[in-house]
């Protein structure tokens, strides 16, 4: 059952990818990272991380694409704004023939680590114990990530604002 | 039996995150090339949830955690620079980034 639910998952994974890459319009790009997203959180949900599960659908799918989406239909791109890009096919047939040695040489280190035996405890992954970990051992990156966040706010406005004269 | 062995979930993930490259060094339309960026912060993510799965440690998960708040962040900064190039040259030409770096080449 679980095999069946990974191999299904990870086929979604894969083609929502590889439709975002190869389309031409980006909002149907858009929509296929979505399925990749969500396929994504069903692996998360498989590797018992439920706390991750919930955040990926609710933050990527639910807020990061729903935003993404908007801004595709905000700008109304027509077909002439759109790059010409006539040797794509090609393109993307070299590079993804330039990237195997790397793929290879990554997973031929963990081919060699030992699988795992051991079942991981009843409350893993949920959200209790994951805020006594972020709490505790993590505070200092959690604050730095907020100023993170407050630096991206203001510099999204400064971007953003109507210029003078 | 395949569903809880490390190797799988790193096949997907490395599979994920090198379409995610690709994305990115072979198209010119900016949105893809954000969506790619995306894509590659969610196969490292993959990766830091399955690695936390093997070792029983739930650092990894903070981590992953922390990966899509910077995401969030990203979001927003690079949303806005997309809205100022295409006000400015109504096109999504990656290329014409190239306008940053020298005054008025295009």
């Amino acid at each position: 059952m679980m095999d069946i639910l990974f191999l299904l998952l990870s086929f979604f994974a894969i083609l929502g990818a590889v439709g975002m890459v190869s389309f031409h319009q980006p909002v149907h790009s858009a929509l296929s990272l979505i399925l990749t997203i969500i396929a994504l959180a069903g692996l998360f949900a498989l590797l018992s991380a439920s706390f991750l599960f919930m955040v990926q659908i609710i933050i990527y799918a639910g807020a990061i694409l729903t935003l993404f989406i908007f801004i595709i239909m905000f700008l109304n791109v027509k077909e002439a704004n759109l790059p010409k890009e006539p040797n794509k096919t090609m393109t993307l047939f070299l590079g993804s023939i330039a990237l195997l040695p790397l793929n290879f040489l990554i997973l031929r280190a963990f081919y060699k680590m030992p699988s795992a035996v051991i079942p991981v405890s009843e409350d893993f992954g949920k959200i209790k114990p994951l805020g006594m970990e972020l709490f505790t051992h993590w505070l200092l990156p959690f604050e730095l990530i907020s100023i993170l966040l407050l630096v991206a706010l203001i510099g999204a406005v400064v971007f953003g604002r109507k210029e003078e004269a | 039996m395949i569903a809880n062995s490390l190797f799988a979930y790193m096949v997907v993930a490395m599979l994920l995150f090198s379409i995610g490259l690709l994305g990115v060094i072979s198209r010119k339309n900016i949105f893809v090339i954000y969506m790619s960026i995306e894509l590659m912060l969610n196969a490292i993510n993959l990766m830091f949830v399955s690695l936390s799965n093997y070792h029983h440690d739930m650092g990894a998960q903070v981590m992953a955690m922390f990966v899509i708040a910077i995401a969030a962040a990203e979001a927003g900064v690079f949303l806005s620079l997309i809205v100022v190039l295409y006000r400015r040259k109504k096109s999504l030409d990656s290329d014409l980034f190239r306008t940053l770096s020298q005054k008025e080449a295009a």
